[in-house]
């Protein structure tokens, strides 16, 4: 299950600062997005505008042709930090998602037992989170954001708060465990390499305002393994997303100011 | 929580070498504690008749062991009328506290009306003021059960704010995201993440509750365990006063011992209930 995304020249501004200028941008279904930028340029807003967490100040956002207004139930959500309850067990930290919906937590167990089997955390179902690793933690939020099958499911950065070595097997991980489900993601991040991996399309956005540069289809077959980073296409796709970025002209040391938005990014879907 | 094993899926269980000396050192505990008293008690008996201190001023451990085993029914008529002005009191500190609590937490502005009372109400020494109740209620149970909440109702209300409020905006937002209920989110969320606060607060308001109902003996009235201190006072017959405080510290170590069996058996997850 999944659905198609709309922002049309969506603004958001925090008192006099700007976070987030004229976004606009398409997503079909099945798809697997990322928002790629450096720190500040408004990615975790815009997600959490798609959310309803955050209203916009000004353009529209639509989810499956609806437009957003506010929080809309069976979104999944994986943040940075795991923010699993510490008095569950993994098995009922994945089923919290259902019971606090009011649904019988009985009758999702087994696609619980599933996702935790998916996601290689066998064995450890009724472990408390503190007797998990970090890592471990974070597949558990991840499979907790797929029980419910959302037609949505936003990640904010989840693997930012993991090691470099965790956070390369965790991709491949969720890249295997999106292909069984091919939920429309929205993924957040600032890794390049990260989101050339994992997506079907990245959308790449520069500092301060945060506006949308580029969109790169990323046209890799899939699945991707590990030997994938080292395809020249591979390459190729990255250097054009941290060129995007405006990071792979500057040689210099010092920091380019980024130019503004001088237009809204007018997308040319093929 | 942050701990980050490179091997995601090592199975985090302690290696026995790194474990047994502290366990041993747990299982201990409780007899190195057992034998402190012991020691404690023998030292008093022993050694306090060297310096002749006679038995109205400190009676030994054997004297007041028999005193309290003559008057035990009387002990145990005087603590039952304590305890349950204390529980009484205790009672209703809790549903008052938690209610409090769930109004500051869910009603915005209340935080900034209630609390300057709370506040002033709680800087007066409350024991100043039960004479007044005695006026008021008379000399019944109803002034101790009044004492015995006021005492008790600060700890619990502060806690239960911290318990029932402070809660990470992620997860309020992840059960939103996911269609959660504010009913729901309240009792899967708020009130689970409350229980240790204020399981933590009943230990520090239980005693407290104790102090309100026994100065509530002292001020007024014939009955209960503070009334029997002062009738063995009045008669010289400090072994009694020796005994009747033993009561009160077997009563008060029951009920911290009950709150810690609860957070024992259903907060294991806390930091410090976790076995290391």
């Amino acid at each position: 299950m999944s659905v198609a995304l709309e922002l049309v020249d969506v603004r958001k501004t925090f008192g006099t600062g700007v976070a987030v200028e004229r976004a606009a941008f398409a997503v079909e279904g099945n798809e697997f997005v990322s928002i790629v930028g450096p720190s500040g340029c408004g990615k975790s807003t815009l997600l959490r505008m798609v959310a309803g967490l955050v209203a916009p100040t000004s353009g529209r956002i639509t989810v499956a042709g609806k437009p957003v207004s506010g929080p809309v139930g069976n979104v999944g959500m994986v943040f940075q930090s795991p923010v699993l309850l510490p008095w569950r067990t993994t098995l009922a930290n994945i089923l919290f998602v259902a019971e606090v919906a009011g649904r019988n937590a009985s009758s999702h167990r087994e696609r619980a037992l599933e996702l935790i089997a998916l996601a290689g955390l066998a064995g450890f179902e009724n472990a408390f989170p503190h007797e998990l690793s970090g890592g471990m933690q974070q597949r558990a939020a991840i499979c907790r954001a797929l029980l419910m099958n959302p037609p949505l499911i936003l990640m904010d950065e989840p693997f930012g708060a993991l090691d470099v070595m965790t956070r390369e097997r965790m991709a491949f991980e969720l890249q295997k465990i999106w292909a069984a489900n091919r939920n429309t993601v929205l993924f957040v991040t600032h890794s390049i390499t990260e989101a050339v991996l994992l997506s079907d399309t990245i959308v790449v956005m520069t500092p301060r305002p945060g506006c949308i540069q580029d969109i790169v289809k990323v046209d890799l077959p899939r699945p991707r393994d590990v030997k994938v980073l080292e395809n020249p296409r591979f390459i190729a796709l990255s250097t054009r997303v941290r060129n995007g970025i405006g990071l792979g002209t500057a040689v210099e040391t010092t920091f380019v100011e980024a130019p503004g938005c001088a237009e809204p990014y007018a997308e040319s879907r093929p | 929580m942050g701990r980050i094993a490179i091997n995601g899926m090592r199975k985090v269980v302690p290696s026995p070498m790194s474990v047994s000396p502290q366990r041993t050192a747990n299982a201990l505990a409780p007899v190195r504690s057992l034998a402190a008293v012991v020691a404690f008690l023998l030292a008093w008996q022993f050694l306090v008749p060297l310096v002749n201190i006679p038995d109205y001023v400190l009676p030994l451990p054997s004297v007041i062991a028999s005193r309290f085993a003559e008057t035990f029914t009387l002990q145990l008529a005087s603590l039952a009328v304590t305890a349950m002005t204390t529980l009484a009191g205790l009672a209703i500190a809790l549903v008052v506290g938690v209610l409090l609590a769930l109004l500051v937490v869910y009603v915005e502005g209340v935080k900034s009306v209630i609390m300057p009372f709370l506040a002033a109400f709680n800087s007066i020494p409350k024991i100043a003021i039960a004479p007044l109740f005695v006026i008021w209620f008379g000399l019944g149970a109803e002034s101790k059960i009044l004492l015995a909440f006021l005492l008790a109702l600060f700890p619990i209300f502060v806690n239960s704010m911290t318990g029932l409020g402070e809660i990470e905006p992620d997860i309020l937002d992840l059960a939103r995201l996911a269609g959660g209920s504010r009913y729901r989110v309240f009792t899967m969320v708020r009130l689970m993440h409350a229980t240790p606060y204020i399981a933590d607060s009943l230990k520090v308001a239980f005693p407290l509750a104790l102090v309100g109902s026994i100065v509530g003996e002292f001020i007024g009235g014939n009955r209960g365990i503070g009334q029997l201190v002062l009738a063995a006072q009045f008669n010289l017959d400090t072994p009694l006063v020796f005994a009747a405080l033993l009561s009160i510290t077997l009563f008060t170590t029951a009920g911290i011992g009950l709150i810690t069996l609860f957070e024992r058996r259903f907060l294991k997850w806390r930091p410090s209930q976790r076995q290391r």
